[in-house]
């Protein structure tokens, strides 16, 4: 399983996210650049965000599992009025995922990043804000 | 056994516009304007305060100051309800939902006359408050909005993906908006009337891509009020009305995004509802005159113009530039303006689809009237079609 590389963006995260006992294992793993999400151990379902069930079967029963960090671009948009939290970031750009795995998420792009990258590989990253992680993609290195 | 059917025997609006945002002070408080079209409707209906038994308030967002704003705009009014007084929230549906409750109090006999209200103000905050607010409703807020989704940026993600998957032309995307505009030139109660041309859509700054300031919605205030009974009442009131023929909804279980890839630009939920409201009232969608159709950018009523099935998908956008859904077309979409130009104060911009489709049906639309419209369709919506609401309207004969 590969690990994500670091992206290092200026300044905290604009609007962080909440770390509960049960999500601290996703965070804590980008901290190892993995990419990690719940699967049920019942029907065996991956989803993303991490859930504390499995919405495809009520199972209760799920393992912490990483996600492959590649896949394409199905979408993206630039954002360029912004809620003030984001106001230092303008613009930026935001897309889906859809990881390898089978799994859609929605993140921020760094690099460029253009019409042309839909369909497109992609790869996961870590980023990397002066208070904390987030993740995020870019195109693939090597794509 | 059959429920009894409800009708819409009144409707008032303000024009849309910035009402809380006034430069001298002096802005009008949210049941102020609500006071007036309340009044206008009940006048319409030729009912006074006593007939009603009801009252359901679209819940107003979170920028009015009047918390339970529905028992304290039913106390200035001095109405004493035995049904219910009851304030609704549903998303972008949060209007819709206001009349569906009102016509359900009828239709399951609680009630005889029901009053639908809502007012929407956002103005008096500046824009980027007023998004610091909304990127907590339209996605995770722990694994999404950290990015900074704005509503509209889901959108624009279906857009960005229409355009590349159907390699649609750009300006045909871009033709809904001159569409909506010539039309809203003609509503008295449209925010923006001045026409635009496809240059002028194209050329707009960049606001979420590829959308730019006249393909999103501007902001806005505003309030209307519906006045709902029996079937029984509006027939005695020998008033023109309209009867709710049909009602579907339907929720796909998502809140904006499906976490396995999917086809994000099939709005299926609005396939589902619009068939269910159809099979209620026993028509087809070729019986309807016109669609008022919950529509905040361009790509919206495009998708959703296609997800009903007028037109193929990946061809609503080409339709909408052949003038398919523009006034004088066999049924046109949108006909006051829509979200675009209309204008979208969001929790109440159901209730004026609803009241664009009424003066449609009592032939009182004006220079922008449907010639002899008898059914009508309004849609409204949450998230990114997550979930769809559909009413089938008719004129009483």
């Amino acid at each position: 399983m590969s690990q994500m590389p670091e992206v290092r963006l200026a300044g905290p995260r604009p609007f962080p996210p909440r770390v509960s006992a049960f999500s601290r294992p996703f965070w804590s793993g980008l901290a190892r650049g993995e990419l990690l999400t719940t699967r049920c151990r019942a029907c065996g379902a991956l989803g993303f965000p991490p859930r504390n069930l499995c919405r495809g079967c009520w199972g209760r029963a799920l393992d912490w599992v990483p996600l492959r960090p590649q896949g394409r671009l199905y979408s993206f948009t630039r954002v360029h009025v912004a809620p003030e939290a984001f106001r230092a970031e303008v613009p930026y750009a935001i897309g889906l995922i859809d990881l390898d795995d089978g799994v859609r998420l929605m993140c921020r792009l760094v690099g460029e990043v253009g019409a042309g990258d839909l369909d497109q590989p992609m790869e996961m990253v870590v980023l990397v804000h002066d208070d904390g992680l987030l993740f995020g993609a870019r195109r693939h290195a090597a794509g | 056994m059959s429920e009894r059917r409800a009708a819409i025997l009144g409707h008032a609006a303000v024009p849309i516009g910035q009402h809380q945002r006034v430069a001298q002070g002096d802005a009008p408080l949210e049941h102020e304007l609500a006071t007036g079209v309340v009044l206008d409707a009940m006048a319409m209906a030729g009912l006074g305060r006593d007939h009603l038994d009801g009252v359901v308030v679209a819940h107003p967002g979170d920028h009015t100051r009047q918390g339970y704003f529905h028992t304290f705009l039913t106390a200035h009014l001095g109405i004493r309800a035995t049904g219910t007084v009851i304030q609704v929230l549903g998303n972008g549906m949060t209007g819709g939902h206001a009349f569906d409750t009102a016509v359900h109090q009828v239709t399951s006999g609680r009630s005889d006359c029901v009053l639908s209200v809502g007012v929407h103000f956002e103005t008096g905050v500046p824009t980027a408050r007023h998004l610091d607010y909304s990127i907590r409703l339209t996605g995770d807020v722990d694994y999404q909005s950290v990015f900074g989704a704005v509503p509209i940026a889901w959108y624009a993600m279906d857009a960005q993906r229409y355009l590349h998957e159907h390699r649609v032309p750009r300006a045909a995307l871009a033709s809904v908006a001159v569409k909506n505009r010539a039309h809203a030139a003609l509503n008295p109660l449209a925010q923006y009337r001045t026409p635009i041309t496809l240059e002028d859509v194209l050329c707009a700054r960049p606001i979420v891509e590829p959308l730019g300031l006249l393909e999103v919605p501007g902001r806005a205030d505003g309030a209307a009020a519906l006045v709902i009974v029996s079937e029984e009442i509006a027939r005695e009131s020998g008033r023109p009305h309209v009867l709710v023929r049909g009602r579907g909804f339907e929720h796909e279980g998502l809140h904006q995004l499906s976490d396995r890839p999917a086809d994000a630009l099939d709005y299926g939920t609005l396939r589902g509802a619009s068939r269910r409201a159809l099979a209620q009232a026993g028509l087809s969608l070729a019986d309807m005159a016109l669609f008022q159709l919950y529509a905040p950018c361009t790509i919206v009523e495009v998708l959703a113009s296609e997800a009903l099935g007028l037109f193929a998908p990946g061809r609503g956008a080409q339709a909408a530039a052949d003038g398919l859904t523009a006034l004088g077309s066999r049924q046109p979409v949108n006909t006051c303006g829509g979200a675009l130009s209309r204008g979208h104060p969001p929790e109440v911009t159901p209730l004026y689809d609803v009241a664009e489709a009424t003066a449609q049906l009592l032939g009182t639309a004006g220079p922008r009237q449907v010639p002899d419209a008898r059914f009508a369709m309004t849609v409204c919506e949450l998230g990114k079609y997550n979930a769809s609401l559909v009413h089938v309207l008719e004129r009483a004969a």
